[in-house]
Formats: C-alpha cells, structure tokens, sequence
C-alpha cells in the first residue's frame, strides 16, 4: 500500500482535517472523525431496539413472574423472584429431557447433512456435465421451498392415510402392512427418522453446492501432483482437498449446528402446528412454553439457556472467524 | 484405480496421469468413462430422490379428490384437477395474506438493506475505535437465535402496543436483515479500491459524486445479493409474524397456510394445503431462479463471512 502519495492528493482535494496517516482512512472519506460514527448511528439504533433492549428484557423477565397474559398486559402487578424462575424450568425432569433430546436430534442432523452434502460434493466433481447440470437444478429448487412449506410437503409423504412413503415401501417389500404405517405413532421415529430427513433435505442444497464450490477451489496442479507422488485418493484428500476446503467445512458446520439447534419450523408443521412432548427439541419446547401457555418468565429461562448452550459451541467458531477475520485484510 | 500406496519407496506412477482417457474437457485426472457411467447413475438416483418430494407436492395440487383420497396414491393422477386451486384462491384469507407477506418483505428489504448498507460503508472504508467490536458484535448478534428472543421481542412489542401491526413485525426482521448486510456489504465495499474514489475525485467529483459514482455502483451486486437474501429470508419467516400478528387475525402467507392445515374442515385437504404451500413458495422459486447464480454465490459469501 503506497499511502504517502495518495494522502497528499487527498488532502489537498479536500480542505479536511489533515488524515493521521491511518490506511483505511482514504479516499473518498478522508475527512471527519465522525463520519463512521454518523454511518453507523441508524444499524446502531435499530439493533439497540429490536435486539439489545429485548435481550435486556429477556434476563429481567428470567428473573419475574410473568406466567400468565394478564401479568405481561398488567405489569406493575409482576413480582421479582430471583431464581425460582430459573430452578422450577431446571427442576423439571422434562426441560432436561428437551436438552437431551435437542442435543441427539442437533447431532445426529449436522453429522448426516455433513456426511451426505460431502459425499454428494465429490460425487458431483466426477460426473458428466449434463448431470451435474441436473442434479444442481434439483437442489436449486430444493433450496427454494420455505422451511414451513418442506414440514408440511413431508406431512404429506409420510401421512398414514394415502402416504406416498408407506406406499413405497409396499411396493418394494410386497408387504401389505407397511400400507398405512403411522411414523408418527412413535414420537422416536417421527423425530429422528421422519422429521430429520425435512431438515437434512432442505440442508443439502446449501451445503453440497457450498462445498462444490469449495472443491472447485482445489487447485489441479496440486491435486495432479499428489497423484504424481503416489498418493492414493484417500491421501490426496486428507492432504491437498481438505486443507483447502477447510475453511467453509468449519463455517458450514457451524452453521449446520446454529440452524439445526433452533429447528422449529420445520417440526412445528411436521406435527400439525401442536407438536406432541416427544417432538420438542428445544425450539418447539420454547415457542409451547413461551407462547402458547404464556408462561413468559420461563421461556425467558429457556431462551436464556439456549443461548447459553449455542455461545459455548460457538465460542470456539467464533475464534476461528476472527483468525480468518484477521487474515483478510 | 490410482490405489498404489507409496508412501516410502516412490515408484514410477507417471503413466497413470497420461493413460486417461479424455472424454470431455472435465473430466478429472484418472477417472475412465466406465467409472463417469457409475457416479452418474449414482448422482441421478440422488437428484430422483431429492426431486421427489417436489414432484409429489406438484403432483398432489391437480389431483381429482377421488385420486387424493383413493387407498393407493397414484404417481400420476388419473385426469387433471384445478379444484386446489380453486379452494385456495375461492379463500377470502389467502390475497390479504399475501398482501401483508409482501408489505412486510419489502419493508424488511429496503430498511434492512438501506440501514445495513450505510454501516457496512462505515466498517468497510474507516478505522475508527471501536471498528473491531462492532465487526464481532455484528457476527456474534448472528448466532443469537430468533427464537430465543421471540418472548421479549413480543412483550417489548405488546408494551408499546405494536403487536398486531405490520409495523413491528418489519422492526422485528431488522434482527436478521441488518447483521447480515452489514456483515456481507463489508467485504463487497473493502474489496473496491479506494484509489478508485481518490481518482474521481481527483477528477472533479465531489465526495458525493465518487459516493454515487463509483462506490454505489460497484457495490451494486452486494446489494442485489443481500436484497435477495433479505427478502428470502423475510417472505419464509412465519415464528415472528405469527407471534407478533397472533392476537390480530392478522395473516401473512406463512401464518395462513398453518392455519390452513390445522382447520378441522380443512385439515385434511392435502391438495389445496398443496397448492397453497407451493403458492406460496412461488416469489421465493422464481428469486432463485433468475439470481441463481448470484444467491448460491451471495450466500455462501455471506455465510463465509458469517
């Protein structure tokens, strides 16, 4: 960066103060202090809004009695409890079943979408054109269909009476039981069967055509001179694709995990808007809570767990961001 | 093929590159025509698969009831119905609703995108104190998730009376529209040479004139990419709508096919819910059709960044 020419020009374009010789200091907005501060003011304000002073409400309603409506519309009535908010969620065994159980559905969703979308993406970087065309099209429109609409088109597929789904597998087994089979009857099945083949299919498109593009990246050369030193094709990934597609495999999960963490529309229209208690990972448990029961302080708990438990995975993510932040300038 | 591990005594595995068979321009280092025959069947299984809950949920929309309710499905209907269609647009809820989807999306869009725009100015072309935190706040407020903060979001909103107002919904969008454009503009804007203002304005524009001149449209394919997301990301959104319109009858397409597919009489009508999720979807289908290039792109840029 050649700053001392440019600065001159500048300065002498406009009668400003005198830049202090910083680099991003250039150009078009060399002058003033408070420029940024004056660009920023309108983001600054709006997240203060619709995100800061609700999250500030959010720990103060933790710690209130606002369980009913008439509380949250009459609220010099509502008391400060301290942490019986906070103990009667933790002290019910079902919160800690939602945990758990949000925390098997988040993993078993992130490692299948990842596996599939990776196997997919290499699978796409060995076929003809014509069908990588295809297949892309395919995830296109995929990709498309809002999260709702997917639980409602995979209601569909599944549904006891007339399921596409039960129809098949008589098809293929001949077995006229499987006419009529409900996967919804176990809570078990609907969920990590039923509800994570929705949320994993509407993930792939994202993460196969990410990925592709990361392969893309993978420079011939090095690839063709792996092969030339003898590396099998197990090797050559290991080595040459994975260190270079690294970056967006890391981000990708992460945002696998943020996203299928806070599942919920997806279940919400799986199970007909009223999701039964074996459906409730900890998205559909809290909107149950929260909203429809009106307990609001102790959604305000859950809430507050939820992101509690998202910021302690993603801390690690959020330091990787910042290392690649840095190298980017 | 090319199996040959060696690792400590490097043979002579130069003819594996040259022995393969060219068949067309992309095909890799060592692959034969027999093995592309393979991974192709396999890849077209894959895209069968994945298409066919597209299929049948088209399928479904011109079926006749008597195919819908007939104990076998049937993969191609019988003879072509538009009844779906004809339920969902004979509902007085279904325009209304979209009207309201497509108030709160460009609401969404044009606010988010204008506000975040202006920041990602700010981030992109100043260092000024505080820069760093406001970049990393800006990436951590993108992981607090939209549920968690529905509850205060919708006391704040019941407490200044906004609930039931499209209004707040629109203030409420800018939760995820404004991090995101900031966050995605930001690397569009550094990557415009500031010599390219500096020369402007060498060349007789005003700091305005470079602004309008140059940096806005340079900038114009961020903007189109984070309206495109933006607007995704608004018209699908249904928690928030849901929650903050609930107690007004108030629908947005979203929250009307819900409620479509929960009605008694209606619940079990799988043909028009149908053709109403797929309506619905329409706006979202044809963005990403004629941007396809520029939303895969957008987001995974937008994604790299956080």
């Amino acid at each position: 960066m050649s700053v001392t020419t440019n600065e001159t020009v500048t300065r002498s374009e406009n009668q400003g103060p005198a830049p202090t010789g910083k680099p991003q200091r250039r150009g078009f907005f060399a002058a003033g202090h408070y420029i940024p501060y004056t660009l920023l003011l309108p983001a600054v304000v709006v997240l203060a809004g619709v995100l800061a002073y609700p999250l500030y409400r959010l720990i103060d309603l933790a710690f209130q009695n606002v369980n009913k409506y008439a509380l949250l519309v009459h609220p010099e009535r509502a008391k400060y409890v301290g942490f019986d908010g906070f103990s009667r969620v933790f002290g019910d065994s079902e919160f800690w079943e939602v945990v758990l159980r949000s925390i098997y559905f988040t993993a078993e969703l992130v490692i299948l979408s990842m596996v599939l979308s990776m196997a997919l993406a290499l699978l796409l970087n060995r076929v003809s054109n014509w069908v990588r065309v295809t297949v892309i099209t395919v995830m296109m429109f995929v990709w498309s269909i809002p999260a709702l609409v997917n639980g409602q088109v995979f209601r569909w597929l599944f549904s006891p009476q007339g399921g596409v789904v039960d129809y098949i597998a008589y098809l293929v087994t001949g077995d006229e039981s499987w006419k009529n089979y409900d996967w919804f009857a176990d809570a078990h099945v609907g969920l990590y069967v039923v509800g994570a083949a929705v949320v994993i299919w509407g993930a792939l498109p994202f993460l196969v055509l990410g990925l592709y593009a990361a392969l893309t990246q993978v420079p011939k050369e090095l690839m063709e001179a792996a092969k030339l030193d003898g590396a099998n094709s197990f090797q050559a990934f290991r080595n040459v694709t994975l260190p270079v597609i690294r970056p967006f495999l890391m981000i990708s999960t992460a945002l696998s995990f943020i996203w299928d963490f806070q599942v919920f529309a997806q279940i919400f229209a799986l199970r007909n808007t009223s999701p039964e208690p074996g459906y409730r990972t900890i998205g559909t448990y809290l909107y149950m809570q929260g909203i429809v029961a009106s307990r609001y302080s102790e959604a305000s708990v859950i809430s507050i767990a939820m992101i509690v438990m998202m910021l302690a995975v993603l801390v690690y993510y959020i330091r990787q961001m910042l290392k690649i932040g840095a190298n980017e300038r | 093929m090319t199996t040959d591990v060696s690792t400590t005594a490097p043979k002579t595995p130069l003819p594996l590159a040259p022995a393969k068979r060219k068949k067309s321009k992309e095909t890799e280092v060592g692959r034969s025509g027999a093995m592309t025959w393979v991974w192709n069947t396999v890849a077209l299984v894959v895209a069968v698969v994945m298409a066919f809950p597209i299929y049948w949920m088209i399928i479904t929309t011109f079926k006749t009831n008597r195919d819908l309710i007939s104990k076998d499905p049937t993969f191609w209907p019988s003879s072509f119905s538009l009844d779906s269609y004809r339920t969902i647009f004979d509902d007085d809820q279904f325009l209304p609703s979209l009207g309201h989807t497509l108030v709160l999306t460009l609401g969404a869009v044009v606010l988010g995108v204008a506000v975040g725009f202006l920041a990602a100015v700010g981030v992109a072309r100043f260092n000024f104190r505080g820069r760093n935190f406001f970049i990393v706040t800006m990436l951590v407020v993108q992981m607090v998730p939209l549920l968690a903060i529905i509850i205060p979001l919708f006391v704040v909103m019941n407490s200044l009376n906004m609930t039931g107002g499209l209004f707040g919904v629109i203030l409420a969008y800018l939760v995820f529209t404004v991090p995101y454009v900031i966050w995605t503009l930001r690397s569009f804007i550094v990557n415009i040479p500031a010599e390219l203002d500096e020369a402007a304005m060498v060349d007789g524009c005003t700091q305005w004139g470079a602004f309008f001149r140059v940096i806005l449209p340079l900038t114009l394919p961020g903007l189109i990419t984070t309206s495109v997301y933006s607007w995704i990301q608004a018209w699908n959104e249904f928690i928030v709508a849901k929650t903050l319109l609930g107690t007004s009858g108030m629908n947005t397409s979203m929250t009307w096919l819900t409620f479509y597919s929960t009605t008694p009489t209606r619940g079990a009508d799988y043909g028009a819910q149908m053709a109403g999720g797929l309506l619905v979807s329409l706006p979202v289908i044809i963005l990403f059709v004629f941007f396809q290039k520029k939303v895969s792109a957008g987001l995974t840029a937008g994604a790299v960044k956080g």
